[in-house]
């Protein structure tokens, strides 16, 4: 499926990789992808734009929830451990954040795509095959996103939608017809 | 204590798991500050893995490259 992406594509799926890592993610998940495209200078970007949607105001958002999930307070919690302690007591030991910081170092190889991630994914094929593209642009992986009904990024982009008084319908049209949004 | 690690080993798996998955990710960011920490008091890795128990082989493997 890869080999059909076009750069600006590629790059998002790279840039969501970037964008795991950064959050100490062991995967890369939908939320990771989104980020990826909202930032970049694609027609997944342009078509956030044109209809509305801030998407920097979306990757911001995005990026803050993720960079979150590398310590599971609550789930450790409920074993009886206090990660604020840990934290603090880490802090003492071996300096200021270094809690946070040492996942980064270790996750240089490969992340894999969690399921939801690769079900984004086919789903922009299809997306791209319902507009009658042979190849799989960076717009397509948006309405991917946007067709993974009940996943985070989906939940976070339609909200976004709805925000901006605007739905599913006029993006999927703006990614189509970029064109029809310049004028 | 009781009550808290019910949740680990209870009978809902998907919190269990949860918390399973949670420790195991603290513990590896631990070991990660605790092994860098050990090389740079000049512990060898040998010394480091007694303490791990674990193979020299193992530790110098997961951690070598990035210290």
């Amino acid at each position: 499926m890869f080999e059909r992406f076009t750069s600006d594509a590629r790059n998002a799926v790279v840039e969501a990789q970037i964008v795991a890592r950064q959050a100490g993610s062991r995967s890369i998940e939908s939320r990771h992808v989104l980020v990826g495209l909202a930032e970049g200078g694609g027609r997944a970007g342009a078509a956030l734009e044109a209809v509305g949607v801030d998407r920097d105001a979306v990757a911001a958002r995005l990026r803050a929830q993720l960079s979150e999930t590398g310590l599971d307070a609550t789930a450790l919690a409920s074993l009886g451990i206090d990660l604020a302690a840990v934290r603090r007591r880490a802090d003492q030991v071996f300096g200021e954040g270094a809690l946070d910081r040492a996942t980064m170092k270790r996750r240089r190889g490969h992340i894999p795509f969690t399921s939801d991630a690769k079900k984004s994914l086919e789903l922009a094929l299809r997306e791209a095959v319902r507009a009658g593209s042979s190849e799989i642009h960076d717009g397509h992986l948006l309405l991917g996103i946007l067709r993974n009904a009940g996943s985070q990024a989906e939940l976070e982009l339609s909200r976004s939608l709805a925000a901006a008084g605007t739905d599913a319908a006029a993006l999927r049209s703006a990614v189509d017809h970029p064109e029809a949004q310049a004028s | 204590m009781t009550e808290t690690l019910l949740t680990a080993a209870g009978d809902n798996p998907r919190e269990g798991l949860r918390a399973v998955r949670a420790l195991r990710e603290l513990a590896d960011r631990l070991e990660s500050l605790q092994v860098e920490r050990a090389r740079e008091l000049g512990w060898s890795w040998q010394e480091i893995a007694d303490a791990l128990g674990v193979s020299k082989q193992a530790v110098h493997k997961k951690h070598g490259r990035r210290i």
